[in-house]
């Protein structure tokens, strides 16, 4: 948000540089005539009102507000009356009074700054000590690795450690998967240590896999993409102890990817208002830097069911193609984890493992034996078109698109642990 | 020295420590200015840079493996696919009345379709003790049930002994006292005056709950409609849950059939 009139701005980005890119971008496309008249939104109200409220406040006891500008020691970014603007008069109530969100963000930033250079620390010391340290053998390890990122606010980080916490041990080649990540990890943190140096979409994906958090509202105020977004797969995961449920759209249009999620504890419910092979016309707003992952807006309250998905463009990719559109992904976002494709392939029997492949090449399965069945079943043994979820150790089937009917493959939620829905 | 080889000296490096082994170079190339841009202070640092871009383009060069021999397709099957609103009423029999599911299964063969592979696969699991049951299945599922078994024998039947082929295509028999086992055969309208006072007078109670279930799961498919609205008009728990009943069974059998019953 910008005030133009006394210059001052607020901005959910986590850059220490103020004012941030976002808020000059945005004073430079209203100076060019590129921002549209409109209806003052609420949230912009809310924050002109408060600012006057306290301008107001600060006009009546300009002392108070002096010392504690003074105190902080801080620049007056955010602030209606504050420096960064180029109107000289509005220092007449003297320094301006720091605005607490900014504040609190700053804090969050620099305990998350923290945070990252801590984990690099430990990684460095598991480099200098070795995989072959006994240590990393105890969950406790990770556990109060995890817990101190928690603590730095990088939540998103604290997760991957403990997912890694699994990998110790759990098979031949733990020593290189182990790594893998370590690796990744390192490469969010130094990216995640240098935002304001990147471009804006990769800091802000850095930033959101560093584990910054984007509140809701402020996702649903960006500008969304609207399309017929095809529900083309979903996948159930068990993260500690919460229930993630992953749903993969394409937009027909747009010919691009969004993922929603859902988390449901202990016997509650997972959102099921998108149906696998349905269409939903509708808005889906992104998260900051591009991302996959973005929220439902609004949108048509009936879904019709799409027949013979498996003719939309970009769709039914060989097994290079999607490799190539898999690493292209990766390549911009190396911590990418999880990435929908649809291939047109068939499923078979290599080398003492299931893969899915064509005549340009085959990719592993990472299938339950209720997915593996149906998959087969829907394919009969010869090419079909499958959206799977990449992983880096294999595809999961997640829906089977046949010429009248989309099959749900994915893996399900035990409904023991999730609550049903009557 | 390609990515995979440079990786395994890594992972090798990784393993005993910078403690006790100095890290590899990378070779003259992206990756080694990469690390050699990062500038790290310490031979642990070196290892960690190192690691990382080797991991970030191992991740995004990724190819896949050579092609795959493909499967022995399944024979056909010219059957079409039982629809989709019958898959979804089979899923709403299993969980509410099961009663129905023999009557579900025996009316897809009969009617000339196959089971759906989704729908296939769930049931080749959920019937694989009961050997009639898994027969019926496997009858209703074509060349593609026994196929299927061939791939993944865990869904194959729990028992080798072929039940006798009467048994399955014939719908069972259900426990009934004789003074229900008389309103089999009766129209709607004699079915309805016959049934309905024993609910009116609450004569019925829980404990006639399985054998009136019995009744409406093998009474003429015709009296369902009319049965299931009087039952709904009276209005306590027992009587709704017969109307639920009747009219799942007869959306089952219109879905089934493609004929509105009556």
């Amino acid at each position: 948000m910008i005030d133009h009139v006394e210059v001052a701005w607020r901005c959910s980005c986590p850059s220490r540089k103020l004012p941030c890119k976002h808020s000059l971008a945005l004073l430079l496309m209203w100076a060019r005539g590129l921002v549209a008249e409109q209806v003052r939104p609420q949230g912009v109200g809310a924050w002109i009102d408060a600012r006057d409220a306290r301008s107001v406040a600060g006009a009546a006891a300009p002392d108070a507000d002096s010392s504690s500008a003074a105190d902080s020691g801080e620049p007056a970014a955010g602030d209606r009356n504050g420096s960064g603007s180029g109107d000289g008069s509005s220092d007449s109530t003297g320094p301006p009074a720091r605005d607490d969100l900014t504040q609190s963000r700053d804090e969050r930033v620099a305990r998350m700054m923290a945070g990252l250079v801590e984990l690099d620390r430990w990684l460095e010391d598991r480099m200098c000590n070795g995989l072959s340290d006994p240590a990393l053998a105890r969950y406790a390890t990770w556990d109060d690795l995890a817990a101190r990122l928690v603590d730095a606010r990088a939540g998103a980080l604290a997760n991957r450690v403990r997912r890694l916490a699994g990998l110790v041990g759990a098979g031949p080649d733990w020593h290189s998967d182990v790594l893998a990540e370590l690796a990744i990890l390192h490469l969010i943190s130094q990216a995640g240590q240098r935002l304001p140096e990147l471009p804006s979409a990769l800091g802000d994906a850095a930033a959101t896999a560093s584990g910054w958090q984007v509140r809701q509202a402020e996702v649903l105020a960006g500008v969304p993409d609207t399309d017929d977004w095809f529900v083309a797969g979903r996948s159930d995961t068990r993260e500690d102890r919460i229930e993630v449920r992953r749903l993969w759209l394409y937009g027909q249009h747009t010919q691009s990817w969004v993922m929603l999620l859902s988390f449901a504890a202990y016997q509650q419910v997972l959102d099921d208002s998108f149906a696998v092979g349905t269409v939903v016309r509708g808005d889906m707003h992104r998260y900051p830097g591009g991302s996959l992952r973005a929220l439902a807006g609004s949108r048509e309250p009936d879904p019709i069911v799409l027949h013979a998905p498996g003719t939309l463009p970009g769709f039914g990719l060989t097994v290079s193609g999607a490799c190539s559109h898999i690493g292209r992904a990766v390549a911009a976002q190396p911590w990418l984890d999880r990435l929908a494709v649809t291939v047109a392939a068939a499923p078979t029997f290599h080398a003492g493992r299931w893969v899915l492949g064509d005549a340009t090449g085959a990719l592993p399965l990472l299938a339950d034996e209720r997915s593996l069945a149906s998959l087969l079943a829907a394919s009969c043994g010869t090419d079909a078109v499958v959206t799977v979820e990449w992983t880096p150790r294999g595809l999961i089937p997640l829906a089977v698109h046949l010429a009248d009917r989309t099959l749900d493959v994915g893996p399900r939620a035990d409904p023991s642990f999730t609550g049903a829905r009557r | 020295m390609s990515v995979e080889a440079l990786w395994r000296e890594l992972v090798t490096a990784a393993l005993l420590g910078t403690n006790r082994r100095e890290p590899p170079e990378l070779p003259p190339g992206p990756l080694a200015d990469v690390v050699a841009d990062a500038m790290p202070p310490s031979p642990a640092a070196r290892l960690l840079a190192s690691v990382g871009a080797v991991a970030a383009a191992r991740r995004a060069a990724f190819v896949p493996l050579p092609p795959a021999a493909a499967l022995q397709p399944a024979i056909r099957d010219a059957r079409p696919f039982c629809s989709t609103p019958a898959v979804a009423s089979w899923r709403e029999v299993i969980a509410e009345w099961p009663v129905l599911e023999d009557e579900w299964l025996l009316t897809v063969v009969e009617r000339g379709y196959r089971l759906a592979p989704d729908v296939l696969v769930e049931m080749l699991q959920r019937h694989r003790t009961d050997p009639v049951r898994w027969a019926r299945v496997a009858l209703a599922g074509g060349p593609l049930a026994l196929w299927i078994t061939e791939h993944v024998p865990s869904l194959a039947a729990a028992s080798k002994r072929e039940p006798p082929v009467d048994a399955v295509t014939t719908l069972p028999d259900l426990a009934m006292p004789p003074e229900l086992a008389e309103l089999l055969a009766l129209d709607a309208h004699t079915f309805v005056g016959r049934l309905l006072p024993g609910f009116e007078s609450l004569q019925f109670g829980a404990s006639h709950k399985a054998v009136l279930v019995n009744l409406l799961a093998r009474c003429r498919a015709d009296v369902l409609v009319d049965t299931a609205d009087e039952l709904g008009r009276i209005g306590y728990g027992l009587a709704f849950a017969m109307s639920d009943l009747c009219r799942l069974r007869h959306r089952m059998l219109t879905q089934l059939t493609g004929v509105p019953l009556a």
